[in-house]
């Protein structure tokens, strides 16, 4: 039995008791292996796994006080994942049979992920809940992944199984659900571990919080080995001395492929802080960075935002951030002050801007598309506010006093990628022009699983990926300008508007069509979510509580306050195919509202 | 858990709540944090950390999604106090 199992499932309270360091007895793995370093190029995972096993680099796990909690050298993982892997084929599933796992920050969820490799399964992470009084909404969220998966088994820690046994009920297809200590209790079959192929799906990411419409992309084992090679090799160019730190979710693209397997595939080692505790207290990161000399630390802009806002002066002093040389930024839009105001701030504990790595990725490429060159540092352009609103062009400006918009630069594609950029009809654009941006590459999903019609919005002919993002092209370089109108991101998270759309259409006095969602901009970055609903109530009383009901229920999903706005029917305007355009749900609210964002609308337009 | 300890833990919450709240509400333990408070979440997680600090306990992120109301975090808190 792993010893990593028996720790973590004990009371939280117990875990989380003040412990000086020196009476632990664990070590955190090294930096400097014992093994020759190897940059991927391998081509299954379980295989660059046989590899690092060989050496004595892993991860290390740390609790809210910053006190290592239990260690998972690549060795350990390799053994527990392959006795877990011939508990699982006790099972006897249909190779390729999908696996739920709640991904908690924690060592069996590695373990299981691995497992499932092993034994020639396709495992998935699903979400924590991280919203107050989401229980219910949360419990939703898994059963739709769950049927949309027709997942086979499903397996969480104790602190989340009572809400995956509640998703479970009534779920067809679902044979087994229980912890991995109920796991490991089952008798190992004796099998062969039978090594993948390179076509074969590696894993699902599910990238909504759709109860009815969740969209699980599918990443097969060669995309996923293309994909970690670029980012290793001509992305991060890690060598043998470099260590990571995260405190990103195992359960997005971001946190799972870029601070899970890429370290793993180039055997360095990795410290992992909880995402909540790093959301309580995120100077727990950089004590972390700083202490294990970490080099390579990837952030959403939010994170660095809080960061920024929350770790007070007085906690600079015993900060020496000097070591961190990649400082990788993705998964939002990139806003150049709040790369300013983290340097400004953490400069005085060693920070170095020419750290920054700005990247744009999604997880329908595996993880990443562009990346910009390797410390160099942020760089942004500043380009003429009424040409791009006019002409949709960006042009640098040229005269003081003009107004302007900055955007930052992501960087070029992975070899073998490329990225163009089209217009509203398909329309190839040049460079410098504002328009939709496109994938090509053999990191490119090979769909939404069990979903033809979303993938077919995504895929487009040629197997060219509509990532739904807006940008331009200039000098080769990337640069996004904002998301489609169907994507909203608050305070780091993605949240899809129909995924908002949906939950107000459930009410009884909502009818479907009749709610549009969107975000709307405040000068200084914030999005706020606007609810536009097209509502009969005539009594006072009445509105007031569906305003009040709607805002509970978006906040108890995706965790964010949001603005409810009630007209009268045929208010919001429709398309010729009688489908609401969101875009114009948005002009017409700020209109009303006389808000004056004609700036940052500019670059977001077009309904999905 | 003794009454005095849910008591003093209902105070001080109401105290800090209806400080950071965006209206100007009377907190009650019935009041719904998230729908009558409009609290952002930076101001939620300064609230669990001070919590946290004052405390000196552990908040599980699995126990949040049970809270709605005031009572709710009150005896949360109150309940991981005395086992702890």
């Amino acid at each position: 039995m792993s010893s990593t199992i028996t720790k973590l499932n004990a009371p939280l309270t117990q875990a989380f008791d003040f412990q000086p360091s020196s009476e632990l007895k664990t070590t955190p793995t090294p930096t400097r292996n014992t093994l020759a370093q190897r940059l991927a190029g391998f081509d299954t995972l379980t295989n660059a796994l046989e590899y690092a096993a060989q050496g004595i680099t892993g991860y290390n796990f740390y609790n809210a006080k910053g006190h290592l909690q239990s260690v998972l050298p690549y060795k350990l993982l390799r053994n527990n994942a392959r006795s877990f892997a011939r508990r699982l084929a006790g099972f006897n599933l249909a190779r390729g049979s999908r696996i739920a796992i709640i991904a908690d920050t924690s060592p069996e969820f590695i373990e299981l992920f691995f497992a499932c490799r092993y034994a020639g399964l396709v495992p998935f992470a699903m979400p924590v809940p991280v919203n107050l009084g989401s229980h219910g909404i949360y419990v939703q969220q898994l059963k739709g992944m769950l049927e949309s998966s027709q997942a086979s088994l499903a397996i969480a820690n104790l602190d989340y199984i009572n809400f995956l046994e509640e998703a479970s009920n009534k779920t067809t297809n679902l044979q087994w659900v229980g912890t991995p200590a109920q796991l490991w209790e089952l008798p190992e079959k004796e099998v062969t571990l039978r090594p993948n192929t390179t076509d074969e799906v590696a894993y699902l990411q599910f990238t909504s919080g759709s109860t009815r419409m969740p969209r699980g992309v599918v990443i097969t084992e060669h995309a996923l080995m293309c994909n970690l090679e670029g980012i290793v090799r001509n992305g991060l160019e890690i060598k043998p001395e470099d260590r990571s730190a995260s405190w990103l979710p195992f359960y997005h693209d971001m946190g799972l492929v870029g601070l899970v397997l890429a370290p793993m595939v180039t055997q360095i080692s990795v410290d992992y802080l909880a995402t909540r505790d790093f959301a309580i207290r995120p100077l727990q990161w950089l004590r972390l960075i700083s202490r294990n000399r970490c080099t390579v630390a990837f952030s959403q802009p939010f994170g660095l935002k809080l960061c920024t806002m929350r770790v007070r002066e007085s906690d600079l002093r015993d900060l020496d951030l000097s070591c961190w040389r990649a400082a990788g930024i993705g998964a939002e839009m990139i806003r150049p002050e709040t790369l300013r105001n983290f340097a400004e701030k953490f400069s005085s504990a060693g920070f170095s801007d020419s750290a920054f790595l700005p990247c744009y990725g999604l997880a329908e490429s595996t993880l990443a598309v562009t990346f910009s060159k390797i410390g160099n540092g942020f760089h942004s352009i500043q380009v003429d506010s009424k040409t791009l609103i006019d002409k949709r062009m960006a042009t640098k400006l040229r005269a003081e006093g003009r107004k302007y918009n900055e955007f930052v630069n992501c960087g070029r594609p992975l070899p073998g990628h490329t990225v163009k950029i089209v217009d509203e009809t398909g329309q190839q654009l040049g460079e410098n022009m504002v328009g939709s941006v496109l994938v090509h590459g053999a990191s490119v999903m090979t769909g939404y699983y069990n979903n033809p019609e979303e993938t077919k919005k995504a895929l487009m002919p040629n197997n060219w990926l509509d990532t739904g993002d807006i940008g331009f092209l200039y000098d080769g370089d990337l640069y996004i300008t904002g998301r489609r109108t169907d994507v909203i991101i608050v305070n780091g998270r993605n949240i899809r508007a129909q995924d908002i759309e949906e939950l107000a259409e459930q009410q009884p006095e909502i009818r479907s069509r009749e709610a549009s969602a969107f975000g709307i901009n405040d000068t200084d970055g914030t999005t706020t979510i606007v609810l536009v609903i097209e509502c009969r109530l005539t009594s006072t009383a009445e509105r007031h509580s569906l305003i009040k009901r709607l805002q509970q229920l978006v906040y108890m999903a995706f965790g964010v306050n949001c603005i409810v706005e009630l007209v009268p029917p045929h208010t919001l305007p429709r398309t010729s195919s009688g489908k609401l355009s969101r875009f114009a749900a948005r002009q017409g609210y700020i209109q009303r509202t006389n808000l004056d964002e004609q700036l940052l609308s500019v670059a977001e337009s077009g309904d999905r | 858990m003794t009454d005095s300890n849910y008591d003093e833990i209902l105070q001080l919450l109401r105290d800090r709540l209806s400080s950071i709240a965006s209206s100007e509400i009377v907190i009650t333990p019935e009041t719904n944090i998230i729908s009558e408070l409009s609290i952002d979440s930076i101001k939620l997680l300064n609230l669990i950390m001070e919590i946290e600090d004052t405390f000196d306990i552990s908040i599980p992120i699995n126990a949040l999604a049970d809270v709605q109301t005031v009572h709710d975090l009150a005896s949360l808190i109150s309940r991981i106090k005395s086992n702890h």
